[in-house]
């Protein structure tokens, strides 16, 4: 079997995610490539479809009801096994740090699988970068309302000029070494408590 | 000089011991901080264990015992120094089924319910849909206490039933969608049915296996070797905190701490109901008394000789050795010296 013949089957409740991982593999030549999110069916899915690669993320406690159904032979037409990297296991710590965990038909040369985990891995990394990203963008939004609502306080009710009503801010950030965003909320809730 | 330590446990009761470790200064005062990481599912948890993502978790005693068998996952070795508690699993039937159970074979239904099983042959015999089961895990005492029985029922739950594996936080919600008919579980997720009405509780470890290992602290092998003195400490810390976690003047205050949404979440009063002595769950807790917190290797060499009788292990397997092997009674005495606590025949 060429590697491009593999049957690839990616689990994963994040369907984002997934796309991720799928176009990666499809890129790389991989062409019979299936996603199933979560299933109320997944073990007869995966009877049906009878992959040679299970890519899974790590934390998704279908996990634990795959093991089962690996155990028992019959339900599955082949024995399936948790890939392990037999080369002294840096890939498989690597996996499981970016929350990665795949299955494979027991008998597949594990360097022919190699390439497949490795491209898991660097998706799920690239994805997980992506929403730290996006985590920050938001929280730093978020962040700038709060300073422009104490600053629109100061102005109304202190009389100071916007850039003034600013600088008395990070002033007092400085001095009190804490975060420009703390300031601005104690800033907020002592207007609200009308101190 | 404080060493923080990452611990990995599940939303399960017995999840107390480490939490309280923690939670009430235990762990300070052995030189630990314990980062405790919620987790979901078994299989993650013992990923992450065996990789050192986690260096220690709240963990099914099957699992490291499997683990030195080389069975399941990637299999790297990982041993028990300390046990966290007896009990709290029972065997949860939807409510539908208990009728039926109940219709088949009242006089089983009224009798010891070990033998309750006897009812669900009948409706089984009279039934043309297999019915499904689950637990929560291949290497389970919830997988050999169901086994046993259905076994005891005159039930052979290879071929008469269908037997699959549910996380924990997902078992209740699988029974009332009708997905499956009935589970082995820790509490509270048999309480928290029974209180919905979606199902009823026909056995417990109790009734079943009463002094049968149930979870235990779960640390790699390696990383033991390499850190003697920390993992002394930690045996200290959760011997400490099980004595606590005993005592029923602390049960209130466990319940309302495993209530958090953070710990197990869920109901309160379902929490309640499982610890406060005399409604009806005190009992099926024990933390502490009968030697809850020992290793035994016997109790090893128990899960070893169901994982042969059920076929997941192959004989010939040296079960004494591996047993010893895994189950480290030696660290718990080393550790546990200065405590002076009695083990009979220890």
């Amino acid at each position: 079997m060429r590697e491009a013949d593999f049957s690839i089957l990616v689990i994963d409740e994040n369907p984002d995610r997934a796309a991720v991982v799928e176009r990666g593999l499809v890129e790389a030549g991989y062409v019979r490539v299936s996603l199933i999110g979560t299933s109320g069916n997944m073990v007869g899915r995966i009877q049906a479809m009878a992959p040679d690669v299970i890519i899974i993320d790590l934390e998704n406690p279908d996990r634990d009801t795959l093991e089962q159904m690996f155990h028992v032979s019959r339900i599955v037409r082949r024995p399936i096994a948790m890939f392990v990297d037999q080369s002294g296991g840096a890939m498989v710590r690597e996996a499981v740090e970016a929350g990665v965990s795949a299955y494979v038909v027991d008998g597949l040369r594990q360097e022919r699988i190699k390439p497949i985990v490795e491209m898991a891995i660097s998706r799920f990394a690239a994805f997980d970068t992506l929403r730290r990203e996006r985590d920050d963008a938001h929280a730093r939004l978020a962040d700038r309302k709060v300073i422009d609502r104490a600053k629109g306080l100061l102005m109304k009710r202190k009389g100071l000029a916007e850039e003034d009503a600013y600088a008395l801010l990070r002033r007092t950030a400085m001095q009190q070494n804490r975060k420009l965003v703390d300031i601005a909320q104690s800033v907020i809730t002592a207007f609200e408590m009308d101190i | 000089m404080t060493t923080t330590l990452r611990i990995g446990f599940v939303p399960l009761i017995d999840c107390a011991i480490p939490v309280i470790a923690q939670d009430k200064g235990f762990a300070e005062e052995e030189g630990l901080r314990l980062d405790l990481v919620r987790e979901n599912a078994w299989a993650a948890t013992r990923d992450k264990v065996a990789y050192g993502v986690l260096d220690a978790a709240h963990m099914l005693a099957g699992i490291p015992v499997a683990s030195i068998l080389g069975l399941g996952g990637a299999a790297v070795p990982m041993i028990a120094p300390v046990a966290l508690g007896l009990g709290g699993n029972a065997i949860t039937v939807s409510t539908s089924l208990f009728q039926r159970m109940v219709q088949a074979d009242p006089d089983a239904m009224a009798g010891p319910r070990v033998k309750s099983a006897l009812a669900l042959k009948k409706v089984i015999a009279g039934s043309r849909e297999k019915l499904s089961f689950a637990t929560v895990f291949p290497y389970s005492t919830h997988t050999y206490e169901l086994r046993a029985w259905l076994a005891a029922g005159g039930i052979d739950p290879d071929r008469d039933v269908n037997l699959g594996v549910i996380a924990p936080p997902r078992m209740a919600g699988h029974l009332e969608a009708g997905w499956i008919d009935g589970y082995c579980v820790g509490e509270p997720w048999n309480l928290r049915t029974a209180a919905r009405g979606t199902g009823v509780i026909v056995a417990t470890k109790a009734d079943i296996w009463p002094d049968s290992p149930e979870k235990v602290l779960a640390v790699r092998r390696d990383w033991a070797g390499e850190h003697p003195e920390t993992v002394a400490a930690l045996v200290r810390a959760m011997v400490r905190a099980a004595q606590w976690a005993d005592a029923p003047a602390n049960r209130e205050e466990l319940a309302a701490i495993l209530a958090r949404p953070d710990m197990v979440g869920g109901s309160a009063e379902v929490l309640r109901t499982a610890l406060l002595p005399g409604s009806g769950g005190m009992g099926r807790h024990v933390f502490f008394r009968r030697n809850a917190t020992v290793p035994w290797p016997d109790k090893a060499e128990w899960l070893i000789a169901q994982m042969v009788r059920w076929g997941q292990a192959t004989p010939p397997v040296d079960a004494a050795a591996l047993a010893a092997a895994v189950f480290r009674h030696d660290l718990y005495r080393q550790a546990t010296e200065s405590l002076g606590i009695e083990m009979p025949g220890g």
